[in-house]
């Protein structure tokens, strides 16, 4: 009597819940899993996470993607690589997701990738930018964004895009993040351009002042300062040069938006020679940013959206075509191949098309600049512009 | 530029004398090496934020709030977390006191985990130009606010008949007891005094780190430093100590290499330590047997 009402329990089990073979796909849903420093001093870049899932959210309220809606699992990681192999391991584990998209932090994907690739569990960056990520390449990652390889190469481009551009100054962390930075600019100036780097200084992480840097490029005079720093650090050049009256244009990295560089300056005069590299199609505060911004208000009311949060929007939505492509019967292997066969795609709110190929899963290889202009940000291509 | 090197110098070595001070405070006066107070430190600038931007006060209310608060909870601390274990072994407190960091750290983290938030200036005004010399008001403020302390503290030590009871029953608790002081009394009055030199520390300088959760814990090891080459324990060796970091750090940066001005605090901790091990202002400690 046991074992029949065992069976007939089990059976029942099996007609409620259709079993499918890849795990984190139901009937009618598909479970991303998304990990970023939603906590800590990195947390201002984890703002991204918010942007990925108001897709997401979005796509759902359109009735989801072949009768699925997607299912977010959110995990903080801290910027921690220790964090972000337990977020992981919860995720695949016990949350059982179909692919993550996260990450955020180059040591804390680093850090996951290769547990990640044994599992064949598709992985998706969402705000990590260096070009290390994707070299060994892995058939199973694949990065949205422009890594710093590119923003590294923009950054040089639109410096020496201004008639008579001689002498780049270089600044840089000196973590592997910024060497690495440095060295792609380097490398791409004397390249490119035949040009050396004039002055190369430091400035380390949670320094409070930078007035030996400033007074030794104000001697030295360059035409450019190439910063490869992170937010506060470039904030305190940008405030600093000010105080010292110097004009030289100071080109920021990815990782620095221009408003929130503005808001920690707190002074707008200080910000009139600063540009940062800029990943987005619409200039912040524009109209046309607006809807995107409205998108993520409408999931996250308390979230005040800035340039970060818009950094995986365009990754979430190259997610959201593949999962179309891969079809209705939805395995791991069939959406990896559907992200490769991704070419020229234009999400709306990168400024540079999304392509991958079955030998490539660097998927943006272009960018620009962004300034104020009249008290306005603009987005700039090249110096003239 | 020498001249400019000087001025951002000794601010800069105000900002890591005011913290080492406090902490100065604290050994001198209990004995404990405070490893918590950056997040103090932090937990005061904080304090000041919410009062003035979030809440609105008009600044002098809201620094004095702050400083209350931070009073409150210093004593708080040592009545709860520390007076239990005071007579465990040294390393126990020094523990809690890395405690109280990460549970001061974690709950700012909590609540602006998203955030680095601008604390304006106290005075708003555009660069001060001294000759060739530019300093901003708030950088007049912190060499100010660090020298009257400093004053304030050499003098209450020294000329004060309190400063020297304290004093007293902190070389020799029981003793101090036995003629009828309250050393405990006494020593949660000091916690509550250097959680309050934190608030006015985190006054001064937020407006030039901006305000992070973490602002703390970078300053505590500049202030460590200070504290090591001045002498523990010798309020005006942390003074000078944290006078001469900031300046070296300067001079090394510009002269010698930017790379250097990060690492200078370690090696000044390394090199007193194995050279002069009681700092430049400190005496030799001797036990009678």
């Amino acid at each position: 009597m046991k074992r029949i009402t065992a069976i007939l329990a089990a059976a029942m089990v099996a007609v409620t819940n259709p079993v499918f073979a890849e795990p984190g796909v139901s009937e009618d849903t598909i479970k991303i899993g998304i990990f970023a420093p939603l906590t800590g001093s990195a947390s201002i870049f984890g703002r991204a996470a918010f942007g990925a899932e108001a897709v997401y959210n979005e796509i759902n309220e359109k009735g989801g993607i072949h009768g699925r809606k997607i299912e977010v699992v959110r995990e903080d990681d801290g910027c921690d690589a220790a964090r972000a192999i337990s977020a992981v391991r919860k995720l695949t584990a016990q949350d059982d997701v179909f692919m993550i998209h996260g990450g955020v932090c180059s040591g804390t994907v680093m850090a996951v990738r290769d547990d990640l690739e044994r599992q064949n569990v598709p992985f998706v960056i969402l705000g990590a930018a260096s070009a290390g990520i994707v070299k060994p390449f892995k058939k199973n990652l694949f990065q949205p964004i422009p890594n710093s390889d590119v923003v590294a190469t923009q950054m040089v481009d639109f410096a020496m895009s201004r008639p008579g551009t001689a002498k780049i100054a270089l600044i840089s962390h000196t973590d592997e993040w910024g060497e690495t930075n440095s060295r792609v600019a380097t490398e791409h100036l004397k390249n490119a351009y035949g040009l050396d780097i004039s002055l190369k200084l430091a400035l380390e992480r949670s320094t409070t002042d930078a007035t030996p840097q400033i007074l030794q490029l104000r001697n030295a005079q360059p035409d450019f300062v190439l910063a490869m720093l992170y937010p506060a650090e470039t904030a305190l050049l940008v405030r600093d040069a000010h105080k010292f009256g110097m004009t030289t244009p100071i080109l920021g990295n990815f990782g620095v938006s221009l408003e929130d560089t503005r808001d920690r300056v707190g002074d707008m005069a200080a910000m009139a020679n600063f540009y940062t590299f800029y990943a987005y199609e619409p200039a912040l505060s524009s109209p046309e940013i607006e809807p995107w911004t409205k998108m993520i208000a409408k999931y996250f009311p308390d979230h005040r959206a800035d340039t970060f949060s818009y950094e995986a929007m365009g990754g979430a939505l190259a997610v959201i075509e593949a999962l179309k492509q891969a079809g209705p019967d939805l395995t791991r292997d069939k959406f990896i191949g559907a992200m490769e066969s991704i070419t020229d795609f234009q999400s709306g709110i990168l400024n540079t098309p999304i392509t991958f190929s079955a030998d490539n899963h660097a998927g943006v290889n272009g960018g620009a600049m962004i300034a104020y202009r009249d008290g306005k940000p603009t987005v700039l291509k090249t110096w003239s512009e | 530029m020498f001249a400019q090197l000087v001025a951002s110098g000794l601010v800069q070595g105000s900002i890591y004398a005011v913290i080492a001070l406090g902490m100065t405070v604290l050994f001198r006066s209990t004995g404990v090496v405070h490893f918590g107070y950056g997040a103090f430190f932090m937990a005061g600038a904080f304090a000041v934020y919410v009062f003035s931007q979030v809440i609105g006060l008009a600044f002098v209310l809201a620094f004095l709030a702050a400083v209350a608060v931070l009073v409150l909870l210093g004593m708080a601390c040592e009545r709860m977390l520390v007076r239990p274990i005071a007579h465990g072994p040294h390393v126990a407190v020094a523990m809690m006191t890395v405690a109280m960091s990460y549970l001061l750290t974690g709950v700012a983290r909590f609540f602006w985990g998203q955030e680095v938030l601008r604390m304006p200036p106290i005075i708003d005004v555009p660069p001060i130009f001294i000759g060739s010399i530019v300093l901003t008001a708030q950088d007049l403020l912190i060499i100010g606010g660090c020298m009257a302390l400093v004053v304030a503290f050499f003098l209450f030590f020294a000329r004060t008949k309190l400063g020297k009871l304290m004093q007293a029953a902190s070389q020799v608790p029981r003793g101090a007891a036995l003629v009828g002081i309250n050393v405990p009394g006494f020593h949660m009055a000091m916690w509550g005094v250097v959680a309050g030199i934190a608030a006015v520390a985190g006054t001064l300088v937020a407006p030039v780190t901006m305000l992070y959760p973490d602002m703390g814990a970078h300053l505590l090891i500049k202030a460590f430093a200070a504290m090591t080459f001045g002498g523990f324990g010798n309020l005006g060796g942390a003074v000078l100590g944290g006078l001469i970091i900031g300046l070296a750090e300067q001079l090394a940066g510009f002269y010698i290499s930017t790379a250097l001005i990060d690492i200078f605090a370690y090696l000044v901790i390394i090199v007193v330590l194995i050279v002069l091990p009681n700092g430049i202002l400190g005496k030799k400690e001797a036990t009678r047997v």
